[in-house]
């Protein structure tokens, strides 16, 4: 069942991999997302960017369907937040998260929290595939160690594995750089980049801007849940993304 | 089935591998055997037998809540439980794998507590040993389904410890009324009880019913 690319690209011919339109987010009276229209075309890498408290998270748990929207709609594809069981299983399956968080078992090893995943996953032989993905983090060495004895670089490159592990076809990634010591950083830049020429549709919240230049076709900034799209031009360097960056956070909210 | 065996396997290598709910849950029951042993009045062991159905449900029950208030703890540690959340698995089968690790590790404890009782108040459960086992395991599942859901309820709660019994031990009294009457029965008369039966069944079926379906909301934020 490793087939998420190439669904999603067939999925791509009718219309966007994400499309958001009103998506709205409030936590009692405080509103954590105001109304948000998004299209990320299939094969794109979109960059969340923003200060802390702007709703990155938050949207991005809201597409994960980890969080039900107060109101408006998300489209993963075909299938829709709101939608029959069949959809909300396919949605998911769909998707590949990278948290703040690393979604693993402590008491597990990195190898059985990925076989865990893979059967989760119904991946074909999850064995195999969690042996693949570890060798891919350089990771085969410490395999079956229990994950609570790894420093927060070793676990988040098992997180990332993990959310690899059924080749999803839209990757959210959340700070995916967190922890990483400068070797994986690069290594998760790589297979990301591969990731984006392979067609994997991918929604990148991070604070590094030379990250965001390097890997994005598109720039959404968010500052208190509201929305500031940036010209693609500011992608083309780092130094243009932070100058574009600074004058979105710095503009008054639009109206 | 097999997403079902792979969400038990989980809990119950996580289970070995720490042991802190089955052990807690152990040293509770063996605690009340031993209080109340000492608290029987010396030379009126009789009518302290009497009453073992309903201490051996009171020794199970505080357990049980004990066990699992903790049963959604490793879910907690690196938002294990959102992880899960995320797989594209019938919430359903979530609970129902959740709910068996615990049915599996109350079950060690009743036995546990149920030899131990049997020989603190010299009571004979050797000719009702079976039929007792299956009042047992009726009772747990009851107990289990239901617990599981406040679990899950509570766990992101701040007061959990202090909540799930708020919630769990009035539900709880129509699987404890008819697992003490079938206990009763079973230890008094040697007679399983049809009403007591019953009731277990049914409320069973139900807790279990509403338990499976209430949890795909219960696992949203």
């Amino acid at each position: 069942m490793r087939s998420g690319v190439a669904e999603q690209q067939r999925v791509s011919q009718a219309g966007p991999a994400i499309e958001v339109r009103g998506l709205t987010r409030s936590f009692g009276p405080l509103v954590a997302l105001y109304p948000l229209d998004l299209d990320v075309p299939s094969g794109s890498t979109l960059a969340v960017l923003g200060p802390n408290g702007a709703g990155k998270s938050t949207l991005l748990r809201l597409i994960a369907g980890l969080a039900r929207p107060s109101a408006g709609t998300i489209r993963l594809g075909a299938t829709q937040h709101e939608g029959a069981p069949d959809d909300r299983l396919a949605r998911r399956r769909r998707i590949g998260l990278i948290g703040h968080a690393t979604f693993l078992y402590p008491a597990l090893t990195a190898r059985e929290n990925l076989i865990l995943a893979g059967r989760l996953w119904s991946v074909d032989d999850p064995e195999a595939r969690a042996a693949t993905l570890l060798d891919e983090q350089d990771l085969l060495a410490a395999a079956d160690r229990p994950i609570g004895g790894f420093s927060r670089g070793m676990a988040q490159r098992v997180a990332i594995a993990r959310a690899l592990v059924h080749d999803p076809a839209i990757l959210l990634l959340d700070e995916p750089f967190t922890g990483l010591d400068p070797t994986a950083a690069d290594r998760l830049t790589v297979q990301l980049k591969a990731a984006r020429d392979g067609g994997r549709t991918s929604l990148l919240v991070t604070h590094d801007l030379s990250r965001a230049a390097a890997l994005a076709d598109r720039t959404l900034i968010l500052k208190h849940g509201v929305a500031r799209p940036i010209a693609p031009e500011a992608l083309s360097s780092r130094d243009n993304l932070d100058a574009a960056y600074r004058e979105a956070i710095a503009s008054p909210a639009p109206s | 089935m097999s997403i079902l065996w792979t969400l038990l396997w989980k809990d119950l290598l996580t289970e070995w591998r720490s042991r802190d709910r089955l052990v807690a849950m152990l040293v509770f029951a063996l605690l009340v055997v031993v209080v109340l042993y000492f608290a029987a009045p010396p030379g009126q062991a009789g009518t302290a037998r009497e009453h073992v159905p309903g201490l051996l449900w009171v020794a199970y029950i505080f357990a049980i809540v004990l066990g699992l208030s903790r049963s959604f703890g490793m879910e907690l540690e690196n938002e294990a439980l959102s992880g899960l959340a995320l797989a594209p698995v019938d919430r359903g089968l979530i609970f129902l794998g959740k709910a068996g690790a615990n049915l599996v590790l109350v079950l060690i404890m009743q036995a546990v507590a149920a030899v131990a009782f049997a020989l603190a108040f010299d009571v004979n459960l050797g000719p009702v040993a079976l039929p007792l086992a299956g009042v047992a395991f009726l009772g747990a599942v009851g107990l289990c389904s239901l617990g599981t859901l406040f679990s899950a309820m509570a766990v992101r709660t701040t007061n959990r410890e202090m909540i799930l019994p708020l919630l769990m031990l009035p539900l709880m009294v129509p699987v404890l009324l008819g697992a003490v009457q079938a206990t009763r029965g079973l230890i008094a008369e040697g007679e399983l009880p049809f009403s007591a039966l019953q009731l277990l069944l049914v409320t069973d079926g139900v807790f279990l019913i509403v338990s499976f379906l209430g949890f795909e909301y219960v696992l949203d934020e």
